[in-house]
């Protein structure tokens, strides 16, 4: 127990000490599965390759914007009727009824059967019988070098939040990847063929292209190839991945795979909270891009959220940060952040602003904030930095805003129109 | 994962889901859906990584510090919400505590008065043991900003808490 010597709180750290040990051990896991949840959650991270969009939204780092894909459109994946139906896409079947159960074995054969000709090794597999998602997995080789192949399977919420991020292009600011393109089937099933990268900072040099295929019933399928035998921590053994994106796209649309996907679950309604309240829109960046002053460029900008969003500006002076925080009821903080300093606008709204050393160790960067609360607790906070980041050194002396256009933003209508 | 790491991973996460659990739900001041959250999403950092995780001297601090940093990362990103004085008890819903009721929640309500990173540093000081510059390097900061960081939350607690835990210490 870390107790300094001679320290007059001694008494009370070794009290403490005792009183949250017994504080934390009175909580106990709401389920019994919490460590299956986080492997599920897991494999879905890895599969999809956008970790960094969880944990370091705000410490962005700029990467110039990619090209794009030319994927045949409208690849036909002849008629993909479901055996799920389609009568209510909001209210998805809780259970399989009637549907087969697939073993892992059952997997990897038709994986196998569905590649080109070649050889394989290494086979790995989940049937759908089991909790976690099914998957198989095989090393391929197609005389050009061993290839680690694999396929998951899982079901989304149709219309869900997850259903249209695992089929939307990663933002560039946040993992590295060479193309990325989205196309919607004839079905109205999407498809998402992604160029990437397995170490998305360190470019080691093995490649990670994925297909990512969500049907509008939440029936998800994602191919993966690395040019390496191995996801980790084993050489590239190729310049590219075996597959090209037209063989990737017809893998993971392959007809094959439906008596698979119906045999797993949808998931419970908790696993996907409904969107919280936010910007009328739903994307916090684009409305911020759209009230920007004239003559200031958009370098970059985050991708649909409707709670936070962030724009890199240029204004021909160097990058600057500019981000906003859209947030529903915070009457219970109001009196806490709009203290000294307050203005109430004829609306009623209040105003408060503040400028500040940045906090995340960026030389000489400053950070300016206009934070506003309607009457209702309806809260929009902008923040602008002389910096394109918060964690770089200061890139100019002040933000590409002033404190007057900061506010202006802030206070537009648009942030709430329909509140 | 190979099927040999995979079952190591399983076997490690059953391990430590409760034990995280319980460290989330103190760093979120007794938010337990919160902290169910982070606890997956930890878990799941960790499932990534998990050929490296399971090479490192001891995974299951390793794993506190992904918990650690994903809650902060989390506060960051709600950081215009301010680190604030809660005024009431966070969502405690669930099953209801094994422990000593009343002490849990005198001592996690003042918990959740604490600002986030200085309630970080009381919980891997005092609930995961960790000295002053372990409790650093989990928070990507400095021994003498976590120290100062004690300083100031102890001091709080004590004013916040006071005597009653020497009422509730003692079974």
């Amino acid at each position: 127990m870390p107790v300094d010597d001679n320290d007059p709180n001694d008494a009370f750290e070794v009290r403490f000490t005792e009183a949250l040990h017994q504080a934390g051990s009175g909580f106990e896991p709401p389920r019994q599965d919490l460590a299956a949840r986080g492997e599920a959650r897991g494999r879905r991270r890895a599969f999809r390759r956008q970790a960094a969009v969880l944990g370091g939204v705000t410490t962005v780092a700029l990467i110039g914007v990619g090209g794009a894909l030319m994927l045949p459109g409208g690849q036909a994946v002849g008629s993909h009727s479901s055996s799920t139906g389609a009568s209510s896409p909001s209210v998805p079947p809780a259970t399989s009824a009637a549907t087969t159960s697939v073993s892992g074995d059952a997997l990897v054969h038709t994986l196998e059967k569905l590649l080109p000709k070649g050889e394989f090794s290494d086979e790995e597999a989940r049937g759908t019988g089991d909790p976690l998602p099914p998957f198989a997995k095989v090393v391929y080789d197609d005389g050009n070098g061993k290839a680690a192949v694999a396929v998951s399977f899982s079901r989304l919420r149709p219309g869900g939040q997850e259903a249209r991020q695992t089929t939307e292009c990663p933002d560039k600011v946040f993992i590295a990847f060479d193309t990325c393109r989205t196309t919607t089937l004839d079905d109205g099933s999407k498809l998402m063929i992604l160029k990437g990268y397995e170490y998305p900072n360190s470019r080691s040099g093995t490649k990670l292209w994925t297909a990512e295929y969500v049907s509008r019933t939440g029936q998800h399928v994602s191919v993966q190839e690395w040019n390496a035998a191995a996801e980790k921590d084993a050489p590239v053994t190729r310049a590219l991945p075996p597959l090209t994106a037209e063989q990737l796209s017809q893998l993971a649309t392959a007809r094959q795979w439906r008596t698979a996907l119906d045999a797993v679950l949808v998931p419970p309604a908790a696993a996907d909270p409904s969107p919280a309240r936010g910007v009328p829109g739903g994307s916090v960046s684009s409305t911020l891009v759209s009230l920007l002053p004239k003559g200031v460029r958009v370098v970059s900008k985050s991708s649909a959220d409707a709670g936070f969003g962030y724009a890199v500006l240029d204004d021909g002076k160097g990058a600057s940060l500019v981000q906003v925080n859209v947030q529903g009821d915070q009457s219970d903080v109001e009196n806490e952040l709009f203290g000294a300093g307050t203005k109430t606008l004829p609306n009623g709204m209040k105003v408060v602003t503040h400028q500040r050393p940045g906090e995340k160790g960026g030389e000489g960067v400053v950070w300016w904030t206009v934070d506003t609360i309607r009457p209702d607790g309806y809260r929009v906070v902008i923040s602008a930095f002389n910096s394109g980041a918060q964690n770089t050194a200061a890139t100019r002396s002040t933000p590409a805003l002033t404190m007057q256009q900061l506010e202006t933003i802030a206070t537009n209508a648009k942030w709430y129109a329909r509140h | 994962m190979r099927p040999g790491r995979s079952d190591e991973y399983q076997e490690f996460a059953a391990a430590r889901a409760g034990h995280l659990y319980r460290s989330a739900c103190l760093l979120t001041g007794g938010d337990t859906h919160l902290a169910e959250d982070l606890v997956q999403e930890t878990l799941g950092k960790v499932y990534v990584r998990w050929g490296r995780v399971s090479r490192a001297d001891n995974p299951a601090a390793y794993a506190q510090t992904v918990l650690t940093r994903t809650y902060l990362a989390h506060q960051r990103r709600h950081s215009s919400r301010k680190e604030h004085s809660t005024a009431s008890l966070p969502d405690t819903a669930g099953p209801g505590p094994t422990g000593d009721a009343p002490l849990r929640l005198t001592l996690v309500e003042a918990l959740g008065r604490l600002p986030a990173k200085d309630r970080t540093v009381v919980v891997l000081r005092y609930w995961e043991d960790r000295s002053i510059e372990q409790t650093a390097v989990a928070m990507n900061t400095s021994s003498a900003a976590v120290r100062t960081r004690c300083v100031r939350a102890l001091a709080r607690l004590r004013s916040l808490l006071g005597d009653s835990l020497v009422e509730y210490a003692r079974p």
